[in-house]
């Protein structure tokens, strides 16, 4: 995969996840830094996972289609003059 | 809207945190009489409920009866709350299981269809890429392609269904590893493999698509 060798991309890509969820330490984050200089394999797919992410992250942000939110709104309508209480 | 990047390589981290505080304070304040939060809290309830529904189970004729149960559900438990910082774990554990039994009153459904976690176990022993999505209705249809960027929804198909839910916990609903791990009824540690995984097998799944 890499002139640095197939098994250090390896040991880099299995980390690749704790490394974009910020849940690597800072002597892992500069090895995969490092290697991603010197790897254009390794730092393509870097790359990709993170807009894989994003894309993810930015679609779960996205409001849902009105016609959806008026029926939710008409159900909770419903449901409050029903004039139920929650149960305690 | 663009992705940030710290310099610890962390994409624009989730604020699970927070949203986990808003969700207890509106559960209090609903429990409280406040009509305001109460309307508030059950919509978050429905909105959830739809989101699984499409995105996880891939059923959307069954999004309104899920969204339903999700609003009566939340209703009653507001009135027995006793953590409201477990309210988010509770919502989506309700959802998922909503879905599963959703699947099951179906006639002539295969069970195995019915398990969202589960699914079918391929030859390396995780979980295969099956199709759980059942034909949708033209205008359920129609509404999910307005709703979600097609190649992204299709990818996510793509998926093994017990990958697919913990990519949209994960990543799209904002749940930390630990209330993933506590809805899909998992260990974190098979969180966080799973969740690799998923996203090498979604990034490849948007290169194809």
């Amino acid at each position: 995969m890499s002139d640095a060798g197939i098994g250090e991309c390896r040991a880099i890509l299995a980390g690749i996840s704790a490394y974009l969820d910020g849940d690597a330490d800072a002597a892992a984050c500069q090895a995969i830094q490092r290697h991603c200089r010197d790897c254009a394999a390794c730092a393509t797919v870097v790359e990709g996972l993170r807009e894989t992410i994003g894309l993810c992250r930015e679609a779960g942000s996205v409001p849902l289609p009105d016609a959806v939110r008026r029926r939710a709104r008409a159900g909770i309508e419903r449901l409050l003059a029903s004039g139920k209480r929650p149960a305690g | 809207m663009s992705t940030a990047v710290t310099k610890r390589g962390d994409v624009n981290p989730s604020s699970g945190d927070a949203e986990r505080a808003d969700y207890a304070a509106l559960v209090r304040m609903a429990a409280g009489g406040d009509r305001d939060a109460m309307e508030r809290l059950l919509m978050r309830a429905q909105e959830v409920a739809y989101r699984f529904s499409l995105l996880v189970c891939g059923h959307p004729q069954d999004a309104e009866d899920v969204m339903q149960e999700a609003l009566l559900k939340t209703y009653r438990y507001v009135g027995r709350i006793k953590q409201p910082d477990a309210f988010r774990t509770w919502l989506y554990t309700t959802v998922r299981n909503a879905c599963r039994m959703k699947r099951r009153r179906h006639v002539g459904e295969p069970a195995h269809v019915s398990s969202i976690e589960q699914g079918a176990i391929g030859a390396d022993g995780e979980p295969a890429s099956i199709d759980v999505e059942a034909p949708a209705r033209p205008a359920d249809q129609l509404v999910m392609d307005a709703w979600i960027n097609d190649r992204l929804r299709r990818a996510l198909n793509a998926l093994p269904p017990a990958y697919r839910m913990i990519v949209v916990l994960r990543e799209m609903e904002g749940l930390s590893t630990r209330e993933v791990a506590s809805v899909a009824g998992i260990s974190e540690v098979n969180v966080k493999t799973r969740l690799h995984r998923a996203r090498v097998l979604l990034r490849q799944a948007l290169e194809g698509v």
